[in-house]
């Protein structure tokens, strides 16, 4: 099926399989592999996208789904490679250890801040709950957007000498 | 995916349910596709097409009427529904059980009428609906009929469907301005999980229901309960009611535990 | 010495952040190579049966596929320590999830067809699946040609005729004497199941075998020289045709530290022509495919006197291999020689056993054992101070190791190897242990929970061959910048920053001008042995140091000509090398980098690259009898503290707070310690709180997915998290650092453990304490026998195993509960 998304702002028209998920069609038909699996089936948010501006997980869409539609990927996030508020937060705060799930990570803080630009702590948390990180145990990341919507105060978590 | 298969999005609805009633079990409809998607991955599901109905007009809104409450259409995601300031405000129990469903990317997906259909045992807006005594629309080529919820699940993961039927709609009565709910989800972490047992408390002018999941083969109304009986015999009436098993998430021992827990506390608040 | 560095100590960022916050950076599965063909595995449904027949025509058939592989095409065999492992299943399978078939396609839909082809015929046979039955007398074997396999003689023990594949003795002291000294004896015992490491990217691995037996494996693997060596092994292929090459990799933990999937593919690709294979593993895959942590049944005796002295120790273990030894023989063994913890045991006796099952096979994850028997240990050291009517702190204070203890193995600790006192007693303060606040006394009145605080000490040193070894080569750049190699892999845990600011560090220079290369290629990069065992800062830590020393001597030895000036005379800053007491002679490494020219055009020196090699210093084998030896490379101590609140009325807990202390020698960049604090901690949190194997009675894994195998997200970590670091230097450490990636995670769940006992007098001696088995400890109801389940089907799901299998409760199934034998004895 022919169909046609924009994605970051660029126009794509593409022939498309009706069983293949947008996160396939992102990954293999355009190439932006910033989007990963993690799990397939919904649950690690590895492969979050924005669809017409909330975001889902792109596997459990199918690509026919989005004809039409405008999309955001990671690949969006910085602006002719300089980072966005929210990626030069996750690096200053160490949000970043393998980076498999900073992709979809980034979606959802850029959603949630969208949303919400004050987020408190419990709403970072409940905001990012869809997206499984194994790395960092969050506390970073939760840092990382306490200092992207200038709540730095709360933000700088320190390392302890005793 | 898995599997191939074909899709269509019709615009209208004659269309949507000319094409169900031409594929039958051959077609499977796509709202939320989140279980759907899921069980096409994992081989459970193999439909020969998926009939999309979100582009169908007007399945995407929520619709108010002042004899019947709160309409739901087929393509109201769970976050349609607790972004609607007049569901919050006038269907918290609803709004408490669709907050607590999966993540925040799920319920921008997901959809209400989804949930319903799937059946899950532990589906998480069901026991808010079978409170508030709601029913569903069920549309085909034939006609329509109506199906209050306490009849609508006939086993885990079955409905009174037919083949070529969709629930075109969810009519939620409107609650009452004295009505007070509670919602209650055994969850194995703090992120989002299914429900393990999931009980939800509604009371109106002296009456009061439960809907409980996750603790029989459906989510189930135990009804015919008053504010004013004793915290026990109503703990006795829903322990009656349940039917729990023992699985890979608890036992049914312990299911038996938290249900006496939950409806204890919910008789606290909604008293 | 700490205020003379400028780079160590440092909180830079990650030197490789911005490729992965922008979705540059390339992963193995990312890769797209011209031709390159798509893989998919025929799994075994059963844990244990013969394979009667396997037929392929159908999927062969099947139009665009291009390779379809048995068993029987192969006649290779596999492993690290124990060679076991077919690389498809031959005549037997072994576990659940087995690989029995392999089909390389055009698509990944036209492979997953051809796998749905494919007909296997099998014998279901009764599957051993309670380690504790595997090894009695006539218990089914899992391997009954064990005694032919070969294996690393030097430190394993596999018994023939048997299901142990490995027996690590230690002893120490007299133990019959120590627990003749003891007033008090207890005796418990301590399971854990099998966990998933689930790191994020799952195991995915493209391979191109190409005319002439040319091999380039592209995986994300942690250890490249493991893949390469144990494939050249198993394939009987010289070295130098096989190149493994590893881009970034999404999360290892330990799971992707040996060979897996790399043989597969590669006789998948030399099946189809050399065509390149691709074969990502799915989530449920990671499940049973691939490799999990073992399950641990430990049984601890302890011997103590009245005063809170520990007079002897007697530990079992009895650690569960799965279907093959894989890293688990390796963890017996480093869990044997740490398994006393950080204390001072004056006699002890260690019998630990790694024991085949027919399940998913165990391998190294993050803490290698010491997550699994700190459970047991700290939990029993609680257990036993509440025995003598000790407060567990001190009674653990009382006990620790403190210069001039021995070690189990008899290693003499001095005040260079750590301070584990420090780091309990941080933690305690930071927990305000031992009393509630006036603000935690309020939250006991408000939610009507109760709340508790506990403490747990952890140890671990790497494990890994007395004589491990790594390299690093240090090449400069002619505008003086340098690109560092090395082959230890940077898997998330921040390998590449740290030993930037280390080698920034030795040669002066701001770490922007220092790049560690990112794609790992056993081809260019040298030899590291392996990423694991928390080894990397040191070893390859030393490797950086000395090839920087070595890019300075041959920097220092041209300067010294073009200049005129002994070397001894001369200096440098972060541009130049200079005359010492004449500064203004100075020539700039700019110069000097890839030759140095006079004016006349001569040219002298040559291109300046550092070569640092670094074997592990002074390590012993152990004595097969009696575990003595040296096998230490570093001792990493460290502490816990928890706050937890409890239910009593249902046995749900949050932990409330936690703080953590480990004794890192030298803090090289404190937001990477943090981040390894807390990443570890929290997939700590994992393991005590939900994580865990759950089979039916006939071997079948019931929770391969993250629908019933639930992980940490952001809501469940504490709301407060402190972490503090000791700084006791390690004398041969890079500045005095010592690693401390896996230790994090090492005695969560006991903290926790104690903390919920503190709080209710729930006394759990099984780990995961799901909200259930709480509930369960404060009623003394029989702990739920659902590792191995009789009742295996799901209540929301219609698709799990079992619903319809006849269940026949296999005698050798033992319930957890039947064997634990608390004791508490007055002499």
């Amino acid at each position: 099926m022919l169909i046609s998304v924009t994605v970051n702002g660029d126009v794509f028209e593409r022939e498309v399989e009706e069983h293949w998920t947008l996160l396939r069609f992102l990954r293999d038909g355009l190439g932006l592999t910033g989007t990963k699996e993690g799990c397939g089936a919904g649950e690690c948010g590895a492969c979050t996208v924005e669809l017409d501006g909330r975001t889902v997980n792109s596997c459990l869409a199918l690509a026919v789904e989005a004809d039409g539609a405008s999309i955001r990927t990671i690949e969006g996030e910085a602006d002719q490679g300089r980072l966005s508020t929210i990626q030069a937060a996750f690096a200053r705060h160490h949000a970043v250890q393998c980076g498999f799930c900073t992709g979809g990570m980034v979606m959802s803080v850029r959603d949630l801040l969208q949303r919400n630009p004050r987020p408190t702590v419990e709403e970072i948390k409940e905001g990012i709950e869809g997206n499984f990180c194994r790395c960092t145990g969050y506390e970073q990341i939760v840092e990382a957007v306490l200092d992207a919507s200038g709540q730095l105060d709360a933000a700088k978590g320190v390392l302890r000498h005793v | 995916m898995a599997a191939r298969f074909g899709y269509r999005a019709p615009r209208r609805r004659e269309e949507l349910l000319a094409l169900l009633g031409e594929y039958g079990e051959r077609a499977r409809v796509l709202a939320g596709g989140t279980d759907l998607l899921g069980d096409v991955r994992s081989g459970l599901a193999h439909p020969e097409v998926m009939v999309d109905l979100k582009r169908v007009e007007g399945y995407r809104e929520l619709g108010w009427s002042a004899d019947d409450g709160l309409l739901i259409r087929p393509g109201v995601t769970i976050n349609d529904l607790l972004g609607d300031d007049r569901v919050r405000a006038s269907y918290p129990l609803l709004a408490a059980c669709a907050q607590d469903l999966a993540s925040h990317q799920i319920r921008n997906r997901a959809t209400v009428i989804g949930n319903v259909v799937n059946a899950s045992p532990c589906a998480d807006l069901s026991p808010a609906l079978l409170c508030l005594g709601a029913h569903a629309v069920l549309s085909s080529q034939e006609g329509r009929r109506e199906v209050p919820f306490t009849e609508f699940f006939t086993g885990a993961k079955r409905t009174v469907l037919r083949t070529g039927e969709l629930l075109e709609e969810v009519v939620v009565p409107p609650a009452g301005a004295d009505a007070r709910g509670s919602y209650h989800k055994l969850k194995r972490i703090k992120g989002h999980d299914l429900g393990i047992v999931g009980v939800a408390a509604l009371a109106e002018d002296g009456a009061l229901r439960l809907g409980i999941s996750s603790c029989a083969p459906t989510p189930l109304l135990v009804d015919g309960l008053s504010t004013h009986d004793p915290v026990d015999e109503v703990v006795a009436a829903a322990r009656a009611a349940i039917s729990p098993i023992s699985d890979v998430r608890c036992t049914k021992e312990y299911r038996t535990h938290m249900v006496g827990v939950y409806v204890r506390r919910a008789l606290e608040e909604v008293a | 010495m700490s205020d003379r560095l400028r780079t160590v100590g440092a909180d830079v960022p990650r030197v490789e952040t911005v490729e992965k916050l922008t979705g540059d950076a390339l992963y193995t599965g990312d890769l797209l190579l011209p031709g390159m063909l798509h893989a998919k595995v025929k799994h075994s449904p059963h844990a244990r049966a013969r394979i009667l027949r396997i037929d392929t025509a159908r999927a062969e058939a099947l139009p665009g596929v291009r390779a379809v592989l048995t068993g029987h095409e192969l006649d290779y065999r596999i492993g690290l320590y124990v060679v076991d492992k077919d690389i498809l299943a031959k005549d037997v399978v072994r576990h659940f999830g087995e690989a029995v078939a392999a089909v390389a396609a055009d698509t990944p839909e036209i492979a997953g067809e051809a796998v749905g082809l494919i007909e296997v015929e099998y014998d279901v046979l009764t599957p051993v699946l309670d380690p504790m039955a595997a090894i009695r007398d006539d218990a089914p074997l899992v391997h009954p040609d064990l005694g032919s396999y070969a294996y690393v003689e030097a430190a394993f023990s596999p018994q023939p005729g048997t299901n142990i594949a490995h027996r690590q003795l230690v002893r120490k002291g007299d133990l019959d004497r120590g627990f003749a000294e003891a007033e008090w004896i207890v005796e418990r015992e301590y399971t854990n199941p099998s966990v998933q490491h689930v790191p994020l990217e799952t195991h995915v691995v493209v391979v191109q075998w190409k005319a002439g037996d040319q091999v380039t494996i592209w995986t994300s693997a942690q250890s490249p020289f493991t893949v390469r060596n144990l494939f050249c092994t198993a394939l009987r292929l010289p070295l130098n045709q096989v190149r493994v090459v590893v881009p970034h990799v999404g999360g290892g933990f330990g799971g992707k530290a040996g060979i897996h999937l790399e043989p597969l593919v590669a006789c998948l690709s030399r099946k189809a022509g050399g065509r390149p294979v691709r074969l990502q593993a799915t989530r449920e895959e990671e499940f049973s495919l691939l490799p999990c942590r073992s399950a641990l049944t430990y049984r601890i005796r302890t011997g103590v006197r009245s005063d809170g002295t520990i007079t002897a120790q007697q530990m079992t273990m009895y650690w569960d291999a799965g279907a093959y030894a894989d890293y688990a023989v390796n963890v017996t063994r480093a869990s044997a020689y740490s398994s006393g913890g950080p204390y001072d045991i004056p006699n002890a006796a260690v019998d630990a056993y790694a024991i085949y099952t027919n399940k998913p096979y165990g391998t190294a994850y993050r803490g290698f054992g010491h997550v699994e028997f700190f459970w047991g240990l700290e939990r029993h050291m609680e257990l036993v101070a509440q025995a003598i009517g000790m407060d567990s702190l001190e009674f653990r204070r009382r006990n620790l190791l403190r210069p001039g203890s021995l070690t189990l193995t008899g290693e003499r600790i001095t005040e260079h190897t750590g301070d584990p006192r420090a780091c309990l007693d941080a933690v305690a303060e930071a927990i305000d242990y031992g009393r509630l606040t006036a603000a935690e006394a309020e939250h006991e009145r408000t939610t009507g929970r109760k709340v508790g605080k506990g403490v747990a000490t952890l140890h671990k040193a790497p494990a890994m061959p007395s004589f491990t070894a790594t390299a690093a080569v240090v090449k400069m750049n002619s505008d003086a910048s340098v690109v560092v190699n090395i082959a230890l892999m940077e898997i998330g845990q921040g390998c590449d920053t740290a030993l930037a600011q280390i080698v920034a560090e030795r040669l002066r220079f701001p770490v922007e001008r220092v790049k560690v290369a990112v794609e790992r290629d056993t081809d260019k990069d040298p030899y590291d042995w392996q990423t694991v065992a928390s080894k990397g800062l040191i070893l390859s830590g030393n490797a950086c140091l000395l090839a920087c020393d070595d890019l300075l001597r041959q920097a220092y030895e041209v300067a010294g000509q073009a200049l005129r000036a002994n070397v001894v005379d001369l200096d440098h800053d972060a541009d130049r090398v200079f005359v010492a007491h004449r500064p203004e002679e100075s020539v700039t490494f700019a110069e000097l980098s890839i030759g140095y020219a006079f004016p006349n055009g001569n040219g002298i020196g040559g291109p300046l690259v550092g070569v640092g090699r670094y074997i592990a210093q002074g390590l012993t084998n152990l004595d097969k009898e009696t575990g003595q030896g040296l096998p230490a490379l570093d001792w990493t101590y460290g502490a816990h503290g928890v706050v937890v609140d409890v239910d009593p009325e249902t046995g749900e807990f949050d932990v409330l707070a936690i703080s953590s202390a480990y004794d890192v020698g030298r803090v090289v960049n404190p937001g990477l310690v943090r981040g390894q604090a807390i990443g570890g901690m929290v997939q700590g949190l994992g393991t005590a709180l939900c994580e865990g194997y759950i089979y039916d009675q006939q071997g079948r894994l019931l929770n391969p997915s993250f629908t019933d195998n639930k992980i940490p997200t952001a809501r469940d970590i504490p709301a407060r998290i402190d972490s503090a670091v000791v700084e006791t230097a390690q004398l041969d450490g890079p500045f005095g650092a010592r690693g401390v990636g896996e230790h994090p995670m090492i005695s969560v769940a006991p903290a926790i453990g104690n903390a919920i006992q503190h709080a209710t007098g729930a006394e759990l001696l099984h780990m995961p304490m799901r909200f259930e088995d709480v509930w369960r400890a404060l009623r003394s109801h029989d702990p739920i026998d659902n590792w191995i389940t009789e009742t295996p089907v799901g209540s929301c799901r219609s698709d799990l195993p079992g619903g319809d299998a006849t269940v026949h409760p296999a005698d050798a199934v033992a319930h957890p509960g039947s064997t634990h034998t608390p004791e508490v004895a007055l002499p």
